[in-house]
Parts: structure tokens; sequence; C-alpha cells
């Protein structure tokens, strides 16, 4: 993996940096930001995150789940009192409930990290720890023989430091 | 993180950021987030005594316990027909603690209250810690506590399985659920600043717990972009659940036919006590941490004059609960509900029922006053009282029930033996001792959510920010 790799102190140089990268259709564009900032989000303007598919289909089973566990077991294992069902959905909705949330919940965690990328064992390579500080910064995965005009065009909007990494 | 909403198009400006004119004026960079946060790690005397006087009081409870597995359940309190005493008050007591902590880091996110970004991060590792504490205590109840994974469904060669229409298996299902759940969202909200501290730290080996723990996290706008959508999930998941939980450790009571129990108003009451006492202990731990460690300037007096502004409200809705207990009985007509709620404010268990109702309804009306809400050591002395009172809710809610049925010739009385209030005193020992344990190895305020509501740099100024 090569590329080039800038960095920003301030949040509207890079965003602006963003949208002329993205006027010239660069592919391939990482954008580092040290918290949740919503020029970057606007300034990318990337699909909506697909982990409400994961959540979705982890909450399905999870309450088809706590039903399905609470009901077999009763059938299995009936304790039988009369005059009254063996499998009683009114109180089995509280572990259909549970599982929903509980199984809903780690899906839509695990959605997280899947999409994400993470865990990933190697974090030096196109970082830099400004990152998690204070500064915000591109990495544009690409060939050398780009490095020169990638370079001129982030200098141009405020980078501090662009350097090409192979 | 603290806002959910789209960002607005055209003009650059923050109009996500939830002001509500509860900000942190006195913090004005990132640098100077990493570096105050990051330096409350450094442990202090006062840090090494806490966990001293803690882990001491852990081992009072530890003691106890070993001292009940060898010789019985029989050293416990109990005398029929009062078979729950100190155990069960004690466990409710502690999930209602762990209330407050996902209240704030989801309810409020949801509502994007401003007060929560600088308090969250404590009141949900309070959260985890409280139902860690609380979920000993049935296990310490039934006597046998190495047969406590027989409440769970597991495959086992007789196929033998619980009850699932018993309310204490609805117990283990929520709790269990709530503590996962809290424990997930308070780690994944650590995750970003584990990578914070992974790139700060020096020291070899604790860089690379760290470089572990933070999986690798980059803060790339992919991990950004999904983790903002988990998290608001996660949120959206917490809410209902906290509800839940108190909901149905109040079936525990409501399921059952005893005069005082059988309401339908326990679960409300129950999760508006829950949301009050475990408001009151957010107090009890942040007041202190706040003063110590000179974090006045990011949990500001606004900060505390909005959670007081919750205890008020939910010190009312619990008075309201207990009025019309009182109001439903005599409506009733039935004659031991009305005969129980005489004998709990005028009987046998008259001071336990005035002192909860001192602690918790007359108390905190001080709270009207904007003068007492801005007063940190008057808010941790209603802290402890609200927690003194809390506790004695539960106690009344038990104890008198029990000794007090519906046949006279059974009524009887509780008094918790030595090795009750040894578990109650290690259950302190022992929620303190993992908290302080916590507050020197994470950051308790969120280092990537204070930074969200700090201004960024700006290369040019336009006008739209704070």
């Amino acid at each position: 993996m090569q590329g080039v790799l800038a960095v920003f102190p301030q949040l509207d140089a890079v965003c602006a940096a963003i949208k002329d990268l993205k006027a010239k259709k660069v592919p391939k564009v990482t954008v580092y930001s040290p918290t949740i900032q919503h020029e970057i989000d606007d300034a990318i303007d990337a699909p909506t995150s697909v982990v409400r598919v994961f959540t979705l289909i982890g909450a399905s089973l999870g309450v088809t789940f706590g039903y399905w566990i609470s009901i077999w077991c009763s059938q299995y294992w009936s304790l039988q009192v009369g005059g009254k069902a063996i499998a009683s959905w009114i109180p089995y909705t509280i572990m259909g409930f549970e599982m929903f949330v509980m199984v809903g919940c780690l899906s839509t965690v695990a959605g997280m990290f899947i999409n994400a990328g993470i865990p990933r064992l190697v974090t030096n390579f196109g970082f830099d720890k400004r990152f998690t500080h204070g500064d915000y910064g591109i990495w544009i995965e690409t060939t050398p023989d780009k490095f020169a005009e990638l370079e001129s065009t982030l200098k141009a909007h405020g980078a501090v430091e662009v350097r090409g990494e192979r | 993180m603290a806002t959910t909403a789209k960002p607005v198009q055209g003009k650059i400006k923050r109009p996500n950021i939830p002001a509500a004119g509860i900000q942190v004026p006195g913090v004005s960079s990132f640098e100077q987030v990493d570096n105050e946060l990051l330096a409350t790690l450094k442990p202090s005397p006062k840090w090494f005594i806490g966990l001293g006087v803690a882990v001491a009081a852990m081992l009072v409870g530890a003691s106890a316990w070993t001292f009940q597995i060898y010789w019985g359940l029989g050293n416990a309190g109990y005398v029929p027909p009062v078979m729950w005493g100190v155990y069960i008050i004690t466990f409710v007591f502690w999930v209602g603690i762990g209330h407050a902590g996902t209240l704030i880091s989801a309810i409020l996110y949801l509502f994007r209250a401003g007060f929560r970004t600088t308090i969250y991060r404590a009141s949900e590792a309070m959260t985890v810690f409280a139902v860690m504490t609380a979920g000993l205590f049935p296990i310490i109840h039934i006597g046998r506590p190495w047969k406590f994974f027989w409440l769970i469904p597991y495959p086992n060669w007789r196929l033998l399985f619980p009850q699932f229409k018993s309310p204490l298996l609805w117990d283990v299902f929520a709790i269990s659920t709530y503590l996962t759940i809290s424990a997930t969202f308070l780690y994944l909200g650590l995750i970003p600043d584990f990578a914070v501290m992974r790139d700060k730290e020096t020291n070899p080996i604790r860089k690379r717990i760290f470089a572990m723990l933070s999986l690798g996290w980059k803060n790339t706008d992919r991990e950004w972009r999904h983790f903002a959508k988990m998290y608001m999930f996660l949120a959206a998941f917490s809410t209902p659940l906290v509800l839940s939980v108190h909901s149905v450790v109040s079936f525990d009571f409501a399921m059952a036919l005893t005069p005082g129990w059988h309401t339908t108003i326990f679960p409300p009451y129950f999760v508006g006590g829950a949301i009050f006492s475990g408001f009151a202990m957010v107090w009890t731990i942040l007041i202190p941490i706040r003063k110590w460690w000179n974090l006045e300037h990011y949990v500001t007096l606004n900060h505390l004059d909005a959670t007081a502004k919750v205890v008020l409200f939910t010190s009312i809705m619990v008075g309201s609960g207990y009025l019309s207990e009182f109001f439903i009985a005599w409506f009733s007509g039935v004659a031991p509900e009305q005969e129980y709620f005489w004998n709990r404010v005028f009987g046998q268990w008259w001071w336990s029922a005035w002192i909860l109702l001192l602690c918790n309804m007359i108390f905190p009306l001080s709270l009207f006053s904007q003068k007492l809400r801005r007063n940190p050591t008057w808010l941790w002395i209603l802290s402890i009282i609200i927690n003194i009172g809390m506790w004695y809710e539960r106690f009344v809610i038990v104890v008198p029930s029990l000794s007090h049925e519906f046949e006279p010739w059974q009524w009887s009385t509780y008094m918790p033996s030595w090795i009750d209030m040894c578990f109650l005193v290690g259950s302190f020992g022992w929620f303190f001792m993992w908290f302080l344990l916590f507050i020197k190895q994470m950051p308790v305020i969120a280092i990537a959510e204070v930074k969200e509501i700090v201004p960024p740099k700006m290369l040019h100024d336009h006008g739209g920010h704070h």
C-alpha cells in the first residue's frame, strides 16, 4: 500500500481539501478527525451506514430466540398447573424482549466492527499520532507518480505537512 | 457521541451541537482536553487511601461470605415468614443505582441533553459496577452459590429447564442483558479514548495494552460513520432496556399476592426511584472527583444544576408513588392492605417508613432553591441522604410486607444479623474498589466527546462557531 498523507490543524482547511479532492474525482481518500465533526461528514457526503441492517437481522433473530427458548423449554419440561397454559406468551414476552435487545445490540456492534474494519493489527501506516489528539488528516492511496500533484493540492488548502508513504 | 442529526447543507456552522447553555467554557482546545483528562490517571495519596478503605470493606463482605458458605444460610437474619432480608434489599438498591448511567448515556443522548457529555462516562462505569454488585446478591441469597447456573436454560443431561413464568427467572434475563449491554456501551465509548492514550503513552507495556484495547482505532471517517450509527442504535436499544430492568425487578414483588406488593404502580414507581437513587450516586462519586482533580470546568455548576432538576423531578415522582400506595390501599377497601399500610407508618416499622419519607420526599424539596442546586457541598450531603432513604425504601417494601401478611398469628419481626451487615458493607467496598480502579486506568470524562463540543481550530472565521 502506498499513498500520500497530509496533516491539517484546522477543520475548515481539511473540509475544503476534501471537497476539492472530490471535485477532482480522486479515489481512495481516507479522512482522519480527532472526533466526529459534522463539517467533515458534510464534505465527504458518504452513504448511510449499513450497520442498521445488522441491527435489524440481530434483533429479529434475538426476539425469535427469546420466545422460542421459553416455549420449547416449557413444552419439553412441562410444569402443568390447572387452567393455565403450559407455554404462556405474555410472560415470555420478557424473554423475547431481553433477547431482542441483547442480540440486537451485539449484532450492531459486530456490524460496526465489520464495516469499520476493526480490530486491525497495524495502525502506523498512512497514519499519524496527531490525528488522535488535535489534528485532521487526509490519506490518499495512490501511485508515486501522482504524489507531487496531490501534494500541491493539499498544501494549497493549508496542509502543514504532506508526505508520501510506500 | 454528543449528536446524531444529519449535517445541515450549505453554510458551515455547528447547529447540531446541543448548546442548551450548558457547555464547557473553561475548555478551549483539544490539547487542553487531552492534557487535563489524562492527568487524572496519575494516582494520588487520596486515591490510595480510598482504594485501601474500599478493599478493606470488600474483604469484610468476602469474609462474611466465606463464613456463610461454611456455616450455612441460617446465619443470615431470616425469621419466618421474613425470608427476604438485607440481601434482596441490597440487590434492589444496587440495581437501582445502576440505572442512572444508562439513562444518562442513552436516554439523554437521544434527547440531545448537552449536560450529559462530561458526566456520562463516570455514570456508565458506575452502572456497570453497580449491576456487578447487585448480581452478587441473588447468588449469595440462594445459599449454595455454586448452583446459580441452574437458573440458566442450558442443555443438560436430564433436559430440566427453569420455570419461565417465574419473575426470578425474568430477573436473570433482565440483569444479565443489562450488564452485558451496559459493559458493551462503556467499552465502545472508551475505544477512541484508548486510541488517544495509546498514542500519548510512553511506557511500552501500557502502550501495548492500550493498543490492544483500542482495537487499532485510527479516527478515520469510515470508523466514525459506522461508530456513530452503532452508538445511536445502542442508545435506542438501551432506552427501553433501562425502563424494563427495574420494571422486571419490581415484578419480583408485584406478581405476589403479599399486601403492599400486589400493585400495578410498582414498575413506574421502581423506575423513578432507580433514576432518583442513581443520580444521587452520580453526585456521591462525581462531586469529590471534580473537586480533587480540578475538573470543575468540565463538570460545571450548570451540569450539577441540570442533574439536580432530574433528581427533584424523580423525587416528586417517587413521592407521588408513596402517596398513591396509601390512596390505593384506602380506596381498595381490602382490609389486609389497609392494615399493612397503617402498620407501615404508625405501627411496628414506623421508623423506617419515616426515614424514607424524610429522605426521599422532604429533603429533596430543597432543590426548588436554585442556590442549593448549585451548591456542590449540599448536593453531596443530599446524595448521601437520598441513598440512605432509597435503601430504606427497599427495606420498607421487603420487610414490613413479609412480616405482616394475611394471617395475624404469622406476624413476625426481623433484625439483620451481623453477617447481613457485613455483606452490606462489603457491597460498598466491592463497588468502590472497582470504581476507583477504573478511574485510574481510564479517563473518567470522555475525551473524544468533550472534543466534540470544544470549538475546533479554524483557518477562517465562519461566524457560526461557538
